[in-house]
């Protein structure tokens, strides 16, 4: 398609990053540099994740189509580091509990945009072919970012202090959930023979469902007390 | 480590660290100056151009080998700079004309898969466009695709979007747009250029008469090339696949008669594979001027009883002697076609025996028949063919596949061959011989699985003349094949003149072409539309988030209260 096709894709991808940025008042906290050293440790996390795949699961060559569902699972266990750097960012920042959410949030889901959407949407949106896979993948982002923030709700609650006990087991559920979320949703697409379309809409679901069972644990953790 | 990392950028964006912006940044300004990336193509397929070629300075074929445009088919309204699909089963000439007259950007024909299972009506009309095709002045390419799945999907896709274009409403076309798939055909190759140099190779070989210097030769010619509209599709199974494989096999038969002295035969035989047979019988010409012009002794300069040309053999239950002027009696000449006519009668009263007699036209461009570049030379010549015309579409057709020949009838009419001949040769009927004498039996019998597999062999690769090189596979085998029973086999190179080129040649006859699916302009002003409306959904939904805290704080609470 055209430049103009890739304009579309990288509004749909950034803009409701920026919106996010811009209205959630973490401009006005000037905490730009905060979210980059966020991005940084995503990288640094990425990259150790990497080695640690390379090391303990080399690429696994089953027969073509077969879905490898242990093999997956173990990958998707290898992202509970996320939850580990996630944590790494918001120690490092003082601040009130939704300032240091929203820090660590936003530097993890850019960086991520940055790392893994960027170069894809440049190359395939402005190539000849349409292909609605790139709608999809700004779309996709749009849902990573509201998983992120989620989960790193999750993760500045679970490592409180003061945390209940009673509280402890659904934030570890939630927590599970939104580690393997990515898990589920390719067996489940596997399992179901699913279309890119409903996939996408599955996985926004559960995200919101993932969003807003944190919201409603944050607001009474926060406020109940 | 988090404090470093911030400093490293830092220093980076203030760029008072030179090199690390620099290995920062470069890559990121080659990638947003590069060109836009060939993405990966919906379907990429292998298309065969129409020939292009220049003889004797008239231009044939098609002149463009580049295309980058939509594709349409004939059902939409406006086909202008538009790629014209179509399918050979409802092809016809006058729909290829009008696509040409609407200036259409390209026009790729699509081929069905077993071309042979084509109705004869089909093929026989094909066959009779063909010329005009190419005769025809075309300035778009024009291309030839084998179907598959894929190929005949994107086809039945760009029918429906063609169809449904004129009629609908603004709405209709507004969904359409989001709906369906355009394609764009994009052909990898560069633009078709003159191939210099190009060598056009004959073969020739020979079994050299019993006793005495001053023998009659007889000159045995088949030529080797195929022709049709698409080079990479010209098979030419009957034309002239037959007439080669005919000339093996009188090689071989005559070879064996020639190795005992009982049956030499005072006669030198001369077999002559031509090329450039479909473009004027270039290496037939070039070899007459090199032996009769260049050599002071050459076989066809002394003594040449007649010259027997072999096409299209492979078909059909007659057989013409094609003249341009009719024997006189007492010439060998004569005596052949009367041993002819005694062999078809006696031994194959099913076959219809004529001579055509067809006066040389100069005027034409092309040359009707082979024997008459030797006719022209004053060498007494003569083709055999089970056509009765010259004109017949089947002699430049790709349509003419391997299928189309009968190797029972190849082989009869092979054996009619070898029969007459080796009563003039060994003068039998003056001998006394009966008519029905069979000479070709038992061990020396056509072998019709022979004739079958170097038929097989010879169909199994396009011969266009374009396509044979001198150091093709194709011609090594051949000259191989031929040297087994022949002597002194020897190639024959035609080059074109550099200042006044009687042939030029065109490559990039053989492409591939890819289908990238592709969205009109329109759709991506509608996306953004769309786009923007979601963000403004997005930012009034971020803005009013307290709402929604609010909502949750209070359903907790309530929640807690009970």
């Amino acid at each position: 398609m055209t430049l103009f096709h890739f304009g579309n894709c990288f509004a749909l991808a950034y803009f409701p990053y920026f919106i996010t940025y811009k209205c959630s008042g973490l401009s006005e906290y000037n905490a730009f540099w905060r979210c980059v050293q966020a991005g940084a440790t995503y990288l640094f996390v990425q990259l150790c994740k990497m080695l640690f795949l390379a090391t303990f699961f080399p690429t696994w060559e089953g027969g073509a189509g077969a879905y490898d569902f242990v093999g997956e699972f173990m990958k998707a266990t290898v992202d509970l580091a996320d939850l580990v750097g996630l944590h790494l960012v918001m120690s490092r920042n003082a601040g009130k509990g939704e300032y240091k959410i929203m820090v660590a949030a936003m530097g993890w889901a850019t960086a991520e945009l940055v790392m893994s959407r960027c170069i894809p949407l440049w190359v395939g949106a402005r190539g000849i072919e349409f292909d609605w896979k790139y709608i999809q993948m700004s779309i996709d982002s749009n849902i990573s970012l509201v998983h992120y923030i989620a989960m790193a709700a999750l993760v500045w609650m679970f490592t409180r202090y003061d945390l209940p006990k009673r509280y402890r087991l659904p934030l570890t559920l939630l927590l599970g959930l939104s580690v393997y979320k990515a898990f589920f949703m390719e067996s489940f697409v596997h399992v179901f023979l699913l279309g890119s379309w409903t996939a996408l809409l599955v996985k926004a679901v559960i995200t919101g469902f993932l969003a807003l069972s944190s919201l409603g644990l944050f607001v009474t953790l926060v406020h109940g007390n | 480590m988090l404090e470093e990392a911030g400093e490293v950028l830092e220093s980076v964006l203030k760029a008072s660290c030179l090199p690390l912006s620099f290995l920062l940044f470069v890559p990121a300004v080659l990638l947003l100056l590069g060109p836009p990336p060939a993405a990966e193509a919906a379907h990429e397929f292998t298309v065969y151009r129409m020939q292009q070629y220049e003889l004797g300075g008239q231009p044939y074929g098609t002149r463009n080998a580049v295309l980058n445009t939509e594709a349409r088919t004939l059902e939409a309204d406006v086909l202008s700079r538009r790629c014209v699909m179509m399918r050979l089963v409802d092809f016809s000439y006058e729909q290829y004309q009008k696509a040409l007259r609407q200036s259409a950007g390209a026009v790729v024909i699509i081929l069905p898969k077993a071309m042979s299972a084509l109705p004869q009506d089909v093929v026989r009309q094909f066959m009779e466009i063909e010329p005009e095709m190419l005769a025809m002045e075309t300035i778009v390419p024009v291309y030839f695709a084998v179907e598959d799945e894929e190929l005949l999907s994107i086809y039945e896709q760009t029918r429906i979007a063609s169809t449904s274009q004129g009629s609908a409403s603004a709405a209709e076309v507004l969904l359409h747009t989001a709906t369906a798939n355009g394609f764009q055909m994009v052909t990898s190759g560069a633009q078709s250029k003159a191939v210099s140099d190009w060598l056009i190779t004959s073969l020739e070989g020979r079994l050299t008469g019993l006793g005495g210097e001053d023998l009659p030769t007889i000159v045995i010619v088949a030529h080797y090339d195929s022709f049709g509209v698409a080079p990479w599709l010209s098979h030419g199974a009957d034309s002239n696949g037959s007439g080669i494989s005919g000339l093996l096999e009188l090689a071989r038969l005559f070879s064996r008669l020639y190795t005992y002295k009982r049956t030499h035969a005072g006669y030198n035989l001369l077999f002559f594979a031509s090329g450039g047979g479909k473009f004027n019988y270039q290496g037939t010409k070039r070899w007459l001027e090199d032996n009769l012009d260049h050599t002071d002794s050459s076989l066809l300069q002394d003594n040449v009883a007649f010259v027997l040309c072999l096409d299209t053999l492979g078909r059909g239950n007659s057989l013409h002697l094609h003249v341009s002027k009719p024997p006189k009696e007492g010439t060998l000449q004569h005596a052949f076609l009367r041993e002819l006519e005694m062999v078809v009668a006696s031994q194959f009263p099913e076959v219809k025996f004529s001579m055509v007699h067809k006066k040389i036209n100069l005027a034409e461009d092309m040359l009707a028949w082979e024997h008459e570049r030797f006719a022209i030379r004053r060498l007494p010549a003569f083709t055999i063919s089970h056509l009765e015309s010259h004109r017949d579409g089947l002699r430049n057709s790709i349509m003419d596949l391997r299928s189309r020949v009968d190797s029972k009838t190849l082989t009869r009419n092979t054996r009619i061959i070898a029969e007459a001949l080796t009563r003039v040769i060994y003068n039998l009927t003056e001998k006394g011989a009966p008519a029905d004498l069979q000479i070709f039996t038992e061990q020396m019998q056509i072998q019709q699985e022979q004739l079958e597999s170097v038929m097989d062999w010879l169909t199994s690769q396009p011969r266009a003349a374009q396509l044979v090189d001198k150091d093709s596979t194709f011609l090594n085998t051949l000259e191989y094949y031929m040297s087994r029973y022949l002597k002194d086999v020897k190639q024959h190179h035609v080059k074109a003149d550099k200042r006044d080129p009687e042939f030029v040649f065109y490559d990039q006859l053989k492409q591939v072409m890819n289908a990238y699916r592709v969205k009109p302009a329109i759709f991506d002003l509608l996306l953004a539309l769309c786009i923007v409306a979601y963000l403004g959904v997005a930012y009034v939904a971020v803005q009013h988030f307290g709402l929604l805290y609010k909502t949750v704080q209070r359903l907790s609470l309530k929640s807690k209260q009970q």
